[in-house]
């Protein structure tokens, strides 16, 4: 091949930015890059500096202990004292130095200069970037109302862009994916059964628990630390474990049984389980007078679902329903039902929460030992400020709006998701303020604030984002990586990782409630900024001074620690944790005194509030659409080393799992004329197509389900590991089934074909 | 130090791979190359399966092959560990070559296989990967605490797990890890007896054999040499009649 003379000038411009742009990339991103040696001998204890972290590779917060040498950190490990990792980190929480010395990572503050999406960008100095943030965002305020600007925040430093920034701006529409994406249904469920949610950190007991009964939960694969630690420990210790999933997963591989269950009946088998505990008088009966109402409506309720009711519906045999139901009687109140995570299923999912609850509580093992403990959280006050302008709606994991009551603040308009029209209750959900980006209904949102969260790997139907990020008059990414949403930003402004920044502490509900602290290990990478920085020097350009009385970040974590006789002298010589004692268990709770917060004051088996509101008091079962002939129902999950769409990056992570693949069981494969490692592209029922993906038949899956990895299939990014590889689950879920108690998107009703890549 | 081992118990791995990690973050183990590879076997027809996920990674033999083959004893034995001085490696390949197990690699012109932690060990510290298992699968102890600490949980995991066993007790001379098997070796894809393959053995006898040739003939032509010179400088003494030069400065000189 000639070598044209143009296209000579063109490779060697391309090398010379090439070379610029790593030649810009700092000292401690070029030795990372570059390292060859073996480090054998490891350093000397005196050359390390040991800084104290909470990890952000996922949002479980495990605690670490940073060891930087030189100003470059070389490891991460659990932190001993922190009670979520106690000295022990998964692989993500390991590969937080690659995260940090990740040469794609975000450099400069950036301007748009040409089309939305198509990253065009020019650099620009924090000030100008900041300043012409603020003034769009005053704009829009003072034109349109605080509430033409929706917030969407994720990851640990989503305090400052999802709860404190944007109440203090005064908008009502702040969405987390952890809601209406992930956990809502859950915790709506919990709310209305038991007067509290579940929280962040599901508070089961693994400790004492000998009978496990797990659904559609991914233990293992879904890699939180301290989960993984106390199941290898339960099993260890001889507690039996029954594995309920339409596939063979990594809980299921340690199970004493496996149920392959249909997808989309889990409710059914729940109240099979109920039916066979009440007739069989398996159930606890002094518990269910002592601490619940509604049993007698339920004790009825559940007549006609039997185990051969269930069966057909399941398509598990009804002996063996029967016989787990008798093995968890014969183990309660130390046997337990967890209600697993990312509960969006099919839009069902409170009332199928709801039944899982009521299951547990048939066993009486809420606050008993083997069961669920009661988790408290510690008592820190908030650094004083002005009463922000709208209560706060939005909420984490765990927070969610009492009973079936939605916060109102007089004189605020409503927030614009369609809670008390499309959904009765709970947080405000993210997927649910796209809607009002386009039609303007019920009110338009017009500008976007968004932290951390990948727009086009979080929330369905991708088609519709990118139709409201087409008419949206201003966006505001902050970001680390160059992640494929930020091309539809105008500005983009450059975080620090969470090991160059201090953060808000992480106060913690646990079974011991603890404080943890975020402190930097090095100084951040040149032209990147902290969080908590960026949202102040927002803040104080929006005229919302008074939020922000505090001059640094350190003044403003001594001033909370103080409300419990802390400082952050004394938490980094406590090794960066705090804790104090909890009351786990029923017997810590004295006469009149109850853990359970509902209008009753007791579990609420049946639901008044459900009733008054139109719903079932009492979960029943309805059937899913069943996918259409040549189709599969497109099922979706994790890898032990990736978190959600952000990890795929990952120099060290994306080296050991690089891309995705399509489980599909072996037969049905072999029907297809397809085998492990062919390449197929997936189509969705709306005829939206995946990029190439690679097979994997297996025997681990039912014929009537497929399987993907999540986060994977990244298109229009920047990154250059994660772009391309494998398919995106999300990019197939165009539709979704709205849970009408808690607006929870139940994702796992689309499906999909494999056509074989020509 | 006593003669140390490490436990993997397969029956505690959840697959999650922080070992992995763990090791390439510690070891600053450069891109592409990693010391710890986790299997997933999974057998059976659905749905009676069974599963484990099975590490593929250096398990220190005792007679270790590799340590027999190393031309510039890269590889040496210590305290129950194969351990590896990364400047003496020349990349020959014969580790990877004679492995009964197939570990070791030749990456960037060197070795490329777990050097041990004893470094750490010795600090004090657990290695990298015992240290963060969160499922605590893993332990780094006296050989002989590891042995019986796998026999007491073999014997407690027969009830869920009929085939459990203990591997390593005696292949390959005792092996530096010993694992928890859940299934037999030969389902998880481990050899149930490794050999010592024929060239370790030609090359564990060959080498002193020739090495003992080699000396023997440096000092044949040794002698041959100073017979041969003497008589060289005879005649010229005799043609010349010049000083004989001394055998000390003659040794000098070479």
């Amino acid at each position: 091949m000639t070598l044209t003379r143009r296209e000579f000038l063109r490779r060697l411009g391309a090398f010379a930015g090439a070379w610029a742009g790593l030649s810009q990339l700092g000292e401690p991103v070029l030795r990372f890059l570059r390292a060859r040696q073996i480090r054998w001998p490891w350093y000397r204890p005196e050359e390390i500096r040991v800084t104290y972290n909470y990890c952000d590779m996922c949002m479980w917060r495990c605690g670490m202990r940073v060891y930087s040498v030189n100003g470059r950190v070389v490891k991460v490990e659990g932190n001993p004292k922190d009670p979520k990792s106690r000295g022990r980190l998964c692989g993500r929480g390991q590969a937080a130095v690659a995260h940090l010395y990740d040469p794609d990572r975000l450099r400069k503050p950036l301007i748009r200069t040409g089309e939305r999406g198509t990253w065009s960008f020019r650099e620009a100095t924090w000030e100008e970037a900041l300043d012409r943030a603020a003034e769009a965002l005053a704009r829009l305020r003072d034109q349109y109302g605080p509430e033409s600007v929706a917030w969407f925040a994720h990851t640990t430093g989503d305090f400052w862009f999802g709860d404190y920034l944007p109440l203090a701006f005064g908008s009502p529409n702040v969405g987390k994916p952890s809601t209406g994406l992930c956990l809502t249904p859950r915790e709506i469920a919990a709310q209305i059964t038991f007067g509290r949610g579940v929280g962040g950190h599901e508070p089961v007991d693994w400790e004492n628990t000998r009978y496990i009964v797990l659904i559609g939960n991914h233990i293992g694969e879904n890699a939180h630390n301290t989960v993984m630690q106390d199941f290898a420990r339960a099993l260890a210790r001889g507690a039996k474990l029954v594995v309920v999933d339409p596939r063979y997963s990594t809980a299921a591989m340690k199970a004493h049984r496996w149920l392959p269950i249909k997808p989309g009946t889990d409710t059914a088998l729940l109240l099979a389980w109920m039916n066979v505990l009440i007739t069989e008088g398996l159930y606890d009966r002094e518990y269910i007078e002592k601490y619940t109402i509604g049993f007698e409506r339920l004790a009825e309720h559940i007549q006609p679902f039997t185990p051969e009711w269930a069966a057909p519906i399941t398509e598990l045999p009804a002996e063996v329903i029967r016989e787990v139901a008798r093995e968890m009687a014969a183990h309660r109140p130390r046997a337990v039902v967890p209600p697993g995570r990312h509960v969006v299923w099919y839009g069902n999912d409170t009332q199928r929460m709801r039944a899982l609850f009521i299951l547990n509580v048939l066993l009486g093992n809420i606050g008993r030992p083997g069961g669920f403990y009661i988790p408290r959280a510690p008592a820190l006050d908030p650094y004083p400020h002005p009463p922000f302008p709208v209560e706060v709606a939005a909420g984490g994991c765990g927070a969610a709006a009492a009973g079936l009551k939605i916060p109102d603040t007089p004189g605020h308009p409503p927030r614009a998701d369609g809670v008390g029209s499309k959904f009765a209750t709970g947080p405000v959900v993210i997927q649910e303020l796209i809607e009002p980006m386009i039609t303007g209904q019920p009110y338009p949102i017009r500008g976007l604030v968004v932290y951390g969260v990948n727009l086009f790997h979080s929330i369905p139907n991708v088609p519709r984002t990118i139709e409201a990020l087409k008419r949206l008059e201003f966006v505001l990414a902050i970001d680390v990586l160059p992640q494929e949403h930020l091309a539809w930003a105008d500005i983009i402004l450059p975080e620090a990782t969470f090991l160059e920044r201090y953060d808000e502490l992480w106060v913690a509900s646990h079974r011991t409630p603890y404080i943890a602290l975020r402190e930097p290990a090095v100084e951040p990478l040149p032209d990147t900024r902290p969080g908590w920085w960026i949202a102040r020097e927002l803040g104080m350009r929006l005229g919302l001074a008074d939020y922000f009385a505090w001059s640094d970040i350190e003044e403003y974590l001594n001033t909370r620690l103080m409300s419990v006789g802390l400082s952050l002298e004394k938490l980094r010589e406590a090794e960066g944790i705090f804790t104090w004692s909890g009351k786990p268990y029923l017997e810590d709770y004295g006469e009149g005194e109850t853990p359970f917060p509902t209008p009753s004051g007791k579990i609420e088996i049946y639901s008044e509030a459900l009733a008054r509101a139109g719903f079932d008091p009492l979960p029943v079962y309805e059937p899913v659409e069943e996918p259409p002939p040549g189709y599969f129902r497109l099922l979706y999950g994790r890898h032990p080393l990736h978190t959600f769409g952000k990890t795929q990056n990952n120099p060290w992570l994306a080296e050991v799992y690089p891309e995705n693949e399509v489980w599909i069981n072996e037969e049905a494969a072999a029907a297809l004329g397809l085998k492990t490692g062919d390449r197929v592209i997936l189509e969705n029922q709306d005829g939206v197509r995946s990029g190439p993906v690679r097979v994997r038949a297996t025997p681990r899956i039912r014929k009537d389900a497929v399987y993907l990895v999540h986060g994977f299939g990244h298109r229009g990014s920047r990154l250059s590991r994660a772009e391309g590889r494998g398919a995106s689950d999300n990019m197939l879920i165009t539709r979704y089934r709205l849970d009408p108690i808690s607006g929870g998107a139940g994702m796992r009703v689309n499906f999909v074909r494999l056509i074989r890549e020509v | 130090m006593a003669r140390l081992a490490m436990l993997i118990d397969l029956s505690r791995c959840l697959g999650c791979q922080a070992c992995v990690i763990a090791c390439k973050a510690g070891r600053e183990i450069p891109p592409g190359e990693r010391w710890i590879e986790i299997r997933e076997v999974v057998v059976g027809r659905f749905p009676e399966l069974r599963g484990a996920f099975v590490p593929h990674r250096c398990f220190h033999c005792a007679e270790a092959a590799c340590v027999q083959v190393c031309p510039t004893r890269a590889l040496y034995k210590k305290d129950g560990f194969t351990v590896v001085d990364f400047e003496r490696c020349t990349g020959c390949g014969y580790c990877a070559e004679v492995c009964p197990f197939g570990v070791p690699r030749i990456m960037d012109g060197r070795v490329s296989k777990c050097a041990s932690c004893l470094d750490l060990v010795q600090m004090g510290w657990e290695p990298w990967c015992v240290q963060t298992c969160p499922a605590g699968a893993l332990q780094c102890g006296p050989r002989e605490e590891i042995l019986t600490e796998a026999r007491t949980r073999v014997a407690a995991l027969r009830d869920r797990y009929p085939n459990a066993q203990i591997y390593g007790e005696t292949q390959m001379g005792g092996l530096g890890v010993i694992l928890i098997l859940t299934e037999p070796p030969e389902v998880l894809g481990l050899p149930p007896q490794p050999q010592m393959p024929p060239l370790a053995l030609w090359k564990g006898g060959a080498q002193p054999l020739s090495l003992g040739a080699l000396v023997l003939s440096v000092i044949t032509s040794g002698i041959a040499f100073f017979i041969a010179r003497r008589r060289h400088l005879e005649e010229n003494g005799a043609r010349k009649g010049s000083e004989p030069i001394t055998p000390a400065s003659e040794t000098r000189k070479e």
